[in-house]
């Protein structure tokens, strides 16, 4: 065994601790409380009272029914259209298209998404404008009275949070569609669907029909990962229904959110096992997602040898192009409202266009950004190029066979177990859980490493992330090539560095960005772990939307998506320019022939 | 100490302004233990040889008080050398969380919070657990300014002594405003409340009591609701009294209710909210407790130009916000230097500045030289700003164990929300 294979070796258990270490350390912090011990608030001793004071929370159960339906409805309605889109525009040219369109809804932060999901379809948003416009061609009441009232229609805030699950399902659709497109575009499977794909029309079955019956059954398993972590994440984010979402009540998680700041001090038991909770109810959704996905499995059978050729064609591709319009559509007004808002003088409802423009709202936000931009690069640099250099290491070690000793081997195979395990922790765990428990060890023994403790919170989000991302490329690598190179003497260490990194750019590229873009996004992690002393464009972006301007809000929408765009930019442009060669020059022969 | 010695602090100040110089080495030669000497010590402090920095958590969702605080550290930094780090809180209690993560871990000394603005139940949670600094308040020169003595709501936050944990640093009263385009004559009085709420179903609502302007509509409601028994706001808070004062309000709450907007189902959490709401045209009419704050929203765009201000003419709820120190704070005499400054005439006269914030001083005008006062005076009055000579009934604030009893009172009845 070579060092280097020894060192990815090494990396593998070291990823396993970075990710498992602070969740665990920060679950302990919150399951303490939640048992009812927790020393700084004089509770030494062990009970169950907490809990029982959490069931009798009025509307508890109402909170773990908002969070399990809403965060379930919208996976399910996000992994159904993408799936449904894929479907219909499978090798298809509008394929590419779909991707570029998709990928800035990718990028944006979930906070900024739902705010301009306001701007568009709240009752005096642009939407409702359009409504009122038109409908005043044909009434004319506009001229007899002083003004036009904004409607009173159900978005946002409804009860039931259907608010939450439209933005959820808007929001994670083009994540699960580009993880899908990543998997089909694999050199390998590809040629291996074609195949699969040619054959089953040529025995007369739809499009849609052959692609789910040849390629979604190799495809789902691989992207089942990252639809679970969207799952988790649906249930237990803050953010969407805190934005979106009723108060009456709302999900658990917000209610954890704000039991943790609570001012009486002593709810944090309240909230402490009120995180437990949460990480039940997301145990509890995935239990639901696997088990539907067996049942499906027993149905498996009959739906592949039915030898029903047209089923659903007509509708799947009504569906979907009605869906790719209602993106395109939204996608533009989000845009659209959003640069208006940023710039706009006065504004009445319901006028299509501000009544003046003023660059009043950039000038005040960019005179403030400049410090809070820096934090927030420089940070998202170090964790981004710091995850993808673990995340590449830990892939590599997957590839080492044979090791010297027994005991080497078995240590290995329970870290691959781990691994999956502990990927998943930090996605699983509601951030708002842990990331309590991890400041108060943090502060307990290194209160001063404020930018060490900044990192280890971005790092739990980002590693995991750029770990699927990459892993997708990673473990579909053609193994010819290596074979190939192993055959001619070459070592681990060379085919890495010589074969491997060169062909997998593109992919590290966009695991970077995506690194770039997780970071970006964090609120809770940043603010909690550094008790505000270091500020990013998050951080004051989330402070503005709380704030009264919807205009300023806007401005901090347009930079906090533009941010992470670029990121993107840049990991789509350097492939074509850098190592690779031939790769490249397909590269660019695709995107020509796409445009 | 310092109540008996105020004459000698006006003088202190006169002086200052005319003989300074001459003041300067008189004080200096003062004995160090006299509170006077102390006084004027930060307008003597030598630019500090290392570069020091003050943590100030500060609620950050205000473009206006967030270049405020920007000016500050401009100032603070050139005169006294020290950094002024505004950081931005969505939420004050996550700076309160934050400090009683320190406590509780042990950090007594180097804490990462140093200001932080205040009042009510926030300070009411920090003085409980012991997190803010005692008796620094009247050691700071300025504060003498506020004349104390004869405003005790400058040393009284919600009913609870501030026993020099916190220093004045703004007042406010509660002012409604409304859009006039589509409103032509807003409600007067809290019964033409209602009346406007079935007029326009939809188009009125009121922060969660969680949030200070929510609660305080409720004690709004309260005070003008129970006009025979309004004593009994005034005492601490008991089962009787609660028994006494809600029945009129839930009444009228139940009523207004279901006229609200999203049918009061959904509740906005927080002030700024309402704002918005206002600025987008779905809300007709509103509140606020800086009545400034309204003429400059309309000049930043985010409200209509129809928007005008006015207070209720059954009575308006007032009260003063602090900065506090927090108790492990390193640097005090640095803190206490900014703390000094936020109450100087000029800091204070920018602050009341419509342009700038718009924030009710709380220096006492008759204690302040000519040119002191000449910085506060108005150009122009502003269409949407409130008129500030017709003047309505201010209401103190109730004691302030009411506000937990009418929240939890609230919850208890509408459901607790989040």
């Amino acid at each position: 065994m070579t060092v280097f294979e020894r060192l990815t070796l090494s990396v593998r258990l070291l990823l396993i601790a970075l990710l498992s270490l602070p969740v665990l350390a920060g679950l302990i912090g919150v399951l303490l409380p939640a048992f009812g011990y927790f020393p700084a608030l004089d509770a030494h001793s062990f009970t169950l009272n907490v809990f029982n004071q959490l069931l009798a929370v009025n509307g508890l159960v109402s909170m773990l029914v908002l969070s399990f339906t809403s965060g379930l409805f919208a996976t399910i309605i996000a992994v159904a259209s993408a799936f449904l889109l894929l479907a219909v525009f499978y090798r298809s040219a509008f394929l590419n298209k779909l991707q570029s369109w998709l990928s800035p809804l990718l990028v944006l932060p979930h906070a900024a998404a739902a705010i301009a999901l306001l701007f568009v379809l709240s009752p005096s948003g642009i939407v409702a404008s359009a409504v009122v416009n038109i409908s005043e061609i044909f009434t004319n009441t506009m001229s007899n009275s002083g003004g036009i009232l904004p409607p009173v229609w159900y978005f946002p805030y409804d009860k039931q949070g259907i608010s939450i699950i439209l933005a959820l399902a808007i929001k994670e659709l083009p994540f699960i569609f580009l993880m899908a497109v990543s998997v089909l575009s694999q050199p390998q499977l590809k040629t291996k669907f074609d195949g699969y794909y040619n054959s089953a029309c040529a025995l007369g079955y739809s499009p849609v029909v052959a692609f789910f019956k040849t390629i979604f059954p190799v495809v789902y398993p691989q992207v089942r990962l990252p639809i679970l972590a969207v799952l988790a994440y649906a249930t237990a984010n803050v953010e969407i229904p805190l934005l979106l979402g009723p108060n009456n009540p709302p999900t658990l998680a917000v209610a954890v959110v704000q039991w943790f700041n609570h001012v009486d001090v002593s709810m944090r038991f309240q909230a402490s096992a009120a995180a437990m909770l949460q990480v039940a109810v997301t145990l509890l959704a995935i239990a639901t997602w696997r088990i539907a996905e067996q049942l499906f499995t027993w149905l498996k059978d009959w739906f592949f040898t039915n030898g029903n050729r047209q089923t659903g064609q007509w509708f799947a591709q009504i569906f979907a192009y009605t869906m790719v319009a209602i993106y395109a559509l939204l996608v533009m007004l989000i845009v659209a409202s959003t640069l208006l808002w940023s710039v706009a003088g006065y504004w009445s409802f319901p006028s299509l266009l501000p009544q003046g423009f003023t660059l009043l709202h950039w000038e005040t936000t960019l005179s403030a950004l400049a410090e809070p931009f820096t934090n927030t690069m420089i940070l998202a640099v170090i964790v981004s190029a710091f995850s993808v250099l673990i995340a590449t290491l830990a892939l590599e070690a997957e590839t080492v066979k044979a090791l010297p000793n027994k005991h080497l081997n078995k240590l290995n195979g329970g870290s691959s177990v781990l691994l999956s395990i502990t990927l998943f922790l930090p996605l699983l765990v509601p951030g708002v859980a842990f990331l309590y428990g991890l400041v108060w060890f943090q502060l307990a023994y290194f209160n001063d490493a404020v930018w060490l403790h900044l990192f280890v919170s971005h790092m739990v989000y980002v590693l995991p992330y750029v770990f699927i991302s990459l892993a997708v490329a990673y473990r579909k690598f053609e193994p010819k090539y290596i074979q190939v190179a192993n055959g001619m003497g070459k070592s681990p260490w060379q085919v890495f560095i010589h074969i491997k990194l060169p062909l997998l750019f593109g992919p590290l590229m966009i695991a970077f960005a995506l690194g770039l873009a997780i970071s970006f996004s964090q609120y809770l992690p940043t603010l909690l772990s550094t008790g505000g002393r270091i500020a990013t464009v998050t951080t004051d972006a989330v402070a503005a939307a709380s704030g009264s301007s919807t205009r300023l809000t806007a401005v901090y929408v347009v930079v906090q998506t533009i941010m992470p765009i670029l990121g993107f930019i840049l990991a789509w442009w350097l492939p074509t320019v850098c190592f690779n060669p031939m790769g490249r020059f397909n590269l660019l022969k695709i995107r020509k022939a796409a445009s | 100490m310092i109540n008996s010695n105020v004459n000698l602090a006006v003088l202190v100040v006169f002086l200052r302004l005319s003989l300074f110089p001459l003041l300067l080495s008189f004080l200096l030669t003062f004995p160090a233990e006299h509170v006077y000497a102390k006084l004027e010590q930060p307008d003597v402090h030598q630019r500090t040889k290392q570069p020091t920095t003050v943590q100030f958590h500060a609620w950050g969702g205000s473009a206006q008080v967030n270049s405020y605080i920007a000016w500050v550290n401009e100032q603070v930094s050139a005169q006294y050398g020290i950094t002024v780090n505004h950081v931005k809180l969505a939420d004050t209690s996550d700076a309160v969380s934050r400090v009683l993560a320190e406590k509780s871990a042990g950090n007594h000394s180097q804490g990462s919070v140093n200001l932080i603005w205040i009042n009510g139940e926030n300070f009411a949670a920090m003085k409980r657990h012991g997190l803010l600094l005692d008796n620094w308040v009247a050691s700071v020169p300025n504060f003498a300014l506020t004349n104390p003595s004869r405003n005790p709501a400058m040393t009284n936050d919600f009913g609870i002594p501030t026993n020099g944990q916190e220093a004045p640093w703004g007042k406010a009263s509660m002012v409604f405003y409304y859009n006039s385009k589509l409103v032509s004559s807003p409600p007067l009085n809290i019964d033409e409340l209602l009346s406007f709420a079935e007029q326009f179903p939809g188009r009125f609502t009121y922060p969660l009591p969680n949030d200070y302007l929510g609660i305080s509509f409720l004690k709004y409601a309260a005070i003008t609701l129970n006009e025979a028994h309004r004593d009994v706001l005034y005492q601490p808070v008991n089962a009787q009294a609660l028994a006494t004062i809600t029945p009129a309000l839930w009444q009228y709450l139940d009523a207004l209710h279901p006229l609200m907007y999203k049918q009061g189902d959904y509740m906005v959490r927080q002030a700024s909210q309402l704002q918005q709401l206002m600025g987008t045209g779905e809300l007709l009419l509103a509140f606020s407790f800086t009545a400034s704050e309204i003429p400059s929203a309309v000049n930043r765009y985010d409200l209509p130009q129809s928007i005008r201000t006015y207070a209720m003419e059954d009575g308006s709820l007032a009260n003063v916000h602090f900065i506090g120190i927090t108790y492990n704070t390193s640097n005090v005499t640095a803190a206490k230097q900014v703390v000094n400054f936020l109450l100087s005439p000029k800091a204070q006269a920018k602050k009341q500045q419509l342009a700038v914030w718009g924030d009710d001083s709380v220096l006492d005008r008759s204690l302040l030289s000519a040119s002191s006062k000449a910085l506060f005076e108005e150009p122009t009055q502003h269409p949407s700003a409130l008129n500030k000579e017709k003047s309505v009934p201010l209401f103190a604030e109730p004691h302030s164990s009411w506000t937990d009893a009418l929240r939890q009172a609230w919850f208890e009845r509408y459901g607790e929300r989040f």
